[in-house]
């Protein structure tokens, strides 16, 4: 089966050579990181003078700029390798390995977190361990680790099932799948009490199935499955049916002293208060304190406050232009492996930027989830440039719509021509 | 090999189901931040613009040290350590932290239970902690403990003048004494900051509505107490006390020049900084103002003043004394018989010889009863004159109008009249007695006593009289004679005073009222008088000694505090001594 695929590539790079990457990737990343870093600078020093108020620590005005700022920096690098040196072939072959690893990670955190307590390595809040804590640096998510060994592993594999047309089979592919969801809802969801990032997990997965090509009953089936899973998680959970309580009892007076509502409130608060233009940069007051996480999972609606109505369509808009321009590499992209990586990575991308910007809208329940990009913090942060490295990698592999079409086989210059419009071929290609 | 992979491609798919959710958040966001901006400017708003309030300072106290005032009550700023046990994570070491800082400032209770206490998120965990001690603790950065600034009052001189003072409650209110009467010019006007506050009600910079007004703050007041002289005027009561055994005492020093009060003081006493450790409430009056009472035979000065100044005595006058006198159904004994015969008015003062003095009430009548007449001039002098039973307008709290029954009334009768004269039958504060006595001895100008000198401004007394001065009281020449009447009173009981000065005094010894009945057994030691030089009498002093089921007297009880202190008032004074 394997080599059965690595036919295919090969015959795929006979006919597509590699060819300049996409740049355009790389724009829009760049502005809504730079819109980040903006955003972070602006309200980190209330942000250590609340954490000074209220712990008696003694954080610096610059504390969270330049910890955003490594971030950042670490993430570039871990583009440029991702983009460059780590290739995806390679990275292929050790998915299987990866995905082990993920489920180990998680496997470990839950034996430290909830079995022995060992609070020096883990980082635990009402019952979740979430974080493996790496003294000196930082705070480590493994379930992003493990949301990557999913999104390559079945890159790999779902691509096999696609080139020998099983993608449908109960089998082969469907049951495989399914139990590697099942592993991973364990931990994300039951151990780690994480429904937004097993949501992600399960939009990762099912843009892959939907571009593998699942049939419309299978798919139907499988979302209707989900919904009814999602209900009982959601009923057994009392911490997600306050908020879904809250959700649907509207939040107006939320005076209350649940923290959900309180949440949503001043979510709503700092988006609705920011109107057209926003109250400029550094004018936040809800940041003061007022909106919980306002530094990471909140930070769409201070970017609300700041920037107002035309900031954020602004930055939806990048975020539409990035996830349409993966969506349109994808397309051509005739290796099936690169295929599926592209739809994975936007649903990842996709998923958070929705679940967050929906809950911080009110439009849906809240959901602890990042903004990619924006919020502060380095582990996603920086499996964000990962994914977006290796789809940077993808697109020196595509190939224009008239070859995929036609299959041809001999080469001339327009295997060369990279997405969109034609170029000439001497020019500053590869 | 063939290459149609877009077949199985959806990428349409995920882009109208990613379109369609943009959309749909655009909407929401035109909604929230176009339709309903206004909707939640007013949530923002009221959550986050705060009224703070700026505190005053509280106008500090200060006494004379001689002309120079020195501070009495001063300001001090002291933190309040709370804990908000919601975000405490280590309670062992806050506990320890805080009591290796500032044991003594720690509230009273457990300590880790008040931490587990979850349902709030402010716990106090020690009080008027003082500003390095909140650094050490502020320093090992406990997550959950934080400060609150506190201004405190603060006593130089620990008890001394508590009860003309009084103190400041917790609710930063005056209690007793110049702090209550005048708390609203020590209070000052707080002052107001509208602005956006942290979730901590912190202030930020930021925002265009922010409003800010200065406080203003209270008047720092001037007493015209004397440190020195109160200090030596508390210090000779006590000592007046121990050796009498009398349990309670009270003394004034007042210049009768100017009605102000140099020293006011009773016993027991507290102390302002520990008022929260009072038992009892009558430790904080002041009684030489609140108290009014019967202050006996210290009147008869009054009487002889109101005979010579109504010309119907002289010093020398006689009358015909025969031990008792019956006025209506009531007979009015002496207490030293045998002087029976004709005597003059000098010796009747001397010995304190009630007859005497009801023969003067009669004289100011027809020579014989004590008519409605006599009855209205006396009331006439006591009361509208001198001051009895009507309020001196002084600034402490709480003062006692006392009761002088005006003849007009059914009470006001000839046979209570009869008892006023030598100083019975009427209540009166030793602040009115002190007034009215000044104003007999000082040649006839009544000045309404005062303890408020001015106020302190960038390092100045700015000086303010509200008294009320009133001349001709009675004649300078009646002044005069009465003046030198009580100074032979006093040199015919005592040779104790430092020769060459001019000191007299009345003593007075009352039976004192409970439940409106005379308690046998149970009588007020009282002494009343002045010193100084024969042109000018420097000092007024009144004492008053009480116990329960004692019997004090005002020459052996009263008299030696009232000497102690007038010979050291002498000195302070450094008036040249006369021949």
């Amino acid at each position: 089966m394997v080599e059965r695929a690595r036919r295919t590539v090969s015959a795929a790079r006979e006919l597509v050579r590699k060819h300049r990457p996409d740049y355009r990737l790389i724009s829009y990343t760049a502005v809504l990181v730079v819109i980040g870093l903006i955003i972070i600078f602006a309200i980190g020093p209330q942000r250590a003078n609340l954490l000074n108020e209220t712990f008696g620590s003694s954080l610096g005005d610059s504390y969270f700029i330049l910890r955003q700022t490594m971030s950042v920096l670490i993430a570039m690098g871990a583009f440029i390798a991702f983009a460059f040196f780590f290739k995806f072939d390679w990275i292929l072959k050790h998915s299987g390995k990866i995905l082990l690893a993920g489920f180990g990670a998680s496997a470990l955190l839950a034996l430290f977190g909830n079995v022995f307590h060992v609070e020096a390595i883990t980082q635990c809040a009402l019952g979740a361990c979430r974080w493996f804590v790496i003294p000196g640096i930082g705070t480590l998510q493994p379930s992003e680790f493990l949301k990557f060994g999913v999104l390559i592993f079945l890159a790999g594999f779902l691509a096999a099932r696609m080139r020998s047309g099983e993608i449908n089979s109960r089998d082969k592919t469907l049951i495989p799948v399914a139990a590697i969801l099942a592993v991973c809802a364990f931990f994300i969801v039951i151990l780690q009490k994480d429904l937004g990032t097993g949501v992600a997990l399960i939009a990762i997965v099912a843009s892959m199935m939907t571009v593998a090509g699942i049939s419309p009953r299978i798919g139907a089936f499988a979302a209707a499955g989900l919904v009814v899973l999602g209900v009982v998680t959601i009923v057994i959970a009392p911490h997600r049916m306050e908020r879904m309580m809250t959700f649907l009892s509207g939040d107006e007076a939320a005076t209350a002293v649940d923290g959900g509502a309180y949440h949503i409130t001043h979510a709503k608060i700092a988006i609705g208060s920011g109107g057209l233009f926003g109250l400029g940069i550094g004018n936040s007051v809800q940041a003061a304190g007022y909106l919980p996480e306002a530094i990471n999972d909140s930070v769409f609606a201070i970017l609300g406050e700041t920037f107002g109505f035309l900031g954020l369509v602004f930055i939806l808009g990048m975020f539409y232009l990035l996830l349409r321009r993966i969506l349109k590499i994808m397309d051509h992209l005739p290796d099936e492996r690169y295929k599926l990586l592209a739809a994975g990575v936007f649903g990842w991308i996709g998923s958070h930027v929705i679940i967050n910007v929906a809950a911080m809208t009110g439009l849906m329940p809240l959901t602890g989830i990042t903004l990619p990009l924006l919020s502060f913090g380095g582990t996603s942060m920086v499996f964000i440039a990962v994914i977006l490295g290796l789809v940077f990698q993808a697109s020196q592999y595509t190939a224009h719509r008239s070859d995929l079409k036609k299959g041809k086989k001999d080469e001339d210059s327009r295997s060369r021509r990279r997405v969109g419009r034609t170029r000439y071929a001497g020019r500053r290609s590869i | 090999m063939k290459l149609d992979l877009l077949k199985g491609s959806r990428s349409q798919f995920l882009v109208i189901l990613l379109t369609g959710v943009m959309i749909l958040i655009v909407v929401r966001l035109f909604w929230l931040q176009i339709v309903q901006h206004d909707h939640y400017t007013a949530l923002a708003n009221r959550e986050q613009m705060k009224h703070l309030v700026i505190p005053a300072n509280r106008g500090m106290i200060y006494a004379l040290d001689g002309t120079t005032p020195a501070p009495l009550v001063m300001n001090q700023q002291v933190y309040t350590v709370f804990a908000d046990p919601t975000v405490v994570t280590k309670h062992q070491e806050v506990e320890q932290v805080v009591r290796e800082v500032a044991a003594g400032e720690m509230v009273d209770g457990d300590i880790q239970e008040m931490l587990q206490d979850t349902s709030t998120q402010y716990k106090v965990l020690a009080r008027n902690v003082s500003l390095r001690q909140a650094e050490l603790i502020r320093e090992k950065k406990l997550s959950g403990v934080g400060f609150q600034q506190v201004s405190k009052r603060v006593y130089t001189e620990g008890q001394l003048a508590s009860q003309t003072l009084g103190f400041v409650n917790n609710e930063n209110k005056g209690q007793y004494g110049v702090e209550e009467r005048l708390n609203d010019r020590l209070t000052g006007t707080d002052g107001v900051l509208k602005s956006v506050t942290d979730v901590a009600n912190v202030p930020l910079s930021i925002g265009k509505n922010n409003i800010r007004q200065d406080p203003v703050d209270g008047e720092s007041l001037v007493l015209t107490l004397d440190l020195n002289i109160q200090s030596k005027a508390e210090q000779v009561l006590a000592a007046g006390l121990e050796r009498s055994g009398a349990t309670d005492g009270s003394i004034m020093v007042m210049d009768p020049n100017t009605g102000q009060i140099k020293a006011m003081a009773s016993l027991p006493t507290y102390k302002p900084e520990e008022f929260t450790k009072v038992q009892d409430a009558k430790q904080f009056v002041n009684r030489t103002v609140s108290e009014p009472y019967e202050p006996g035979s210290v009147l008869k000065t009054f009487t002889v003043a109101t005979g010579i100044d109504m010309g119907v005595i002289t010093p020398d006058a006689t009358f015909y004394n025969t031990d008792s006198v019956r006025i209506e159904d009531r007979t009015i004994g002496n207490v030293v018989k045998g002087l029976t015969g004709n005597i003059s008015m000098q010796t009747a003062l001397n010995n304190s010889l009630n007859t005497g003095m009801v023969n003067i009430a009669q004289r100011l009548g027809n020579g014989e009863y004590i008519t409605k007449g006599a009855r209205d001039t006396m009331y006439e002098y006591f009361h509208n004159r001198f001051g009895l039973g009507e309020l001196t307008g002084i600034q402490v709290t709480n003062e006692q109008r006392g009761t002088v029954i005006s003849p007009d009334e059914a009470e006001g009768n000839a046979v209570r009249y009869s008892n006023m004269a030598f100083g019975q039958g009427l209540n009166v504060t030793m602040v009115q007695v002190c007034a009215g006595f000044s104003s007999i001895i000082n040649g006839g100008t009544y000045h309404s006593p005062s303890v408020i000198a001015g106020t302190y401004e960038d390092g100045q007394i700015r000086k303010e009289d509200n008294a009320t001065h009133r001349k001709g009281v009675i004649s300078t020449e009646a002044s005069q004679q009465t003046r030198e009447m009580i100074y032979k009173a006093r040199n015919g009981f005592t040779s104790d005073d430092k020769p060459g000065y001019y000191v007299g005094g009345k003593t007075g010894t009352a039976q004192t009222i409970e439940n409106g009945q005379y308690v046998m057994n149970q009588t007020d030691g009282t002494y009343l008088g002045f010193g100084g030089t024969k042109s000018e009498s420097k000092y007024v002093i009144m004492v008053q000694v009480s116990g329960k089921g004692m019997n004090l007297e005002g020459n052996r009880h009263a008299m030696p505090i009232f000497t102690d202190l007038s010979n050291w008032l002498l000195e302070y004074y450094q008036l040249q001594p006369g021949e």
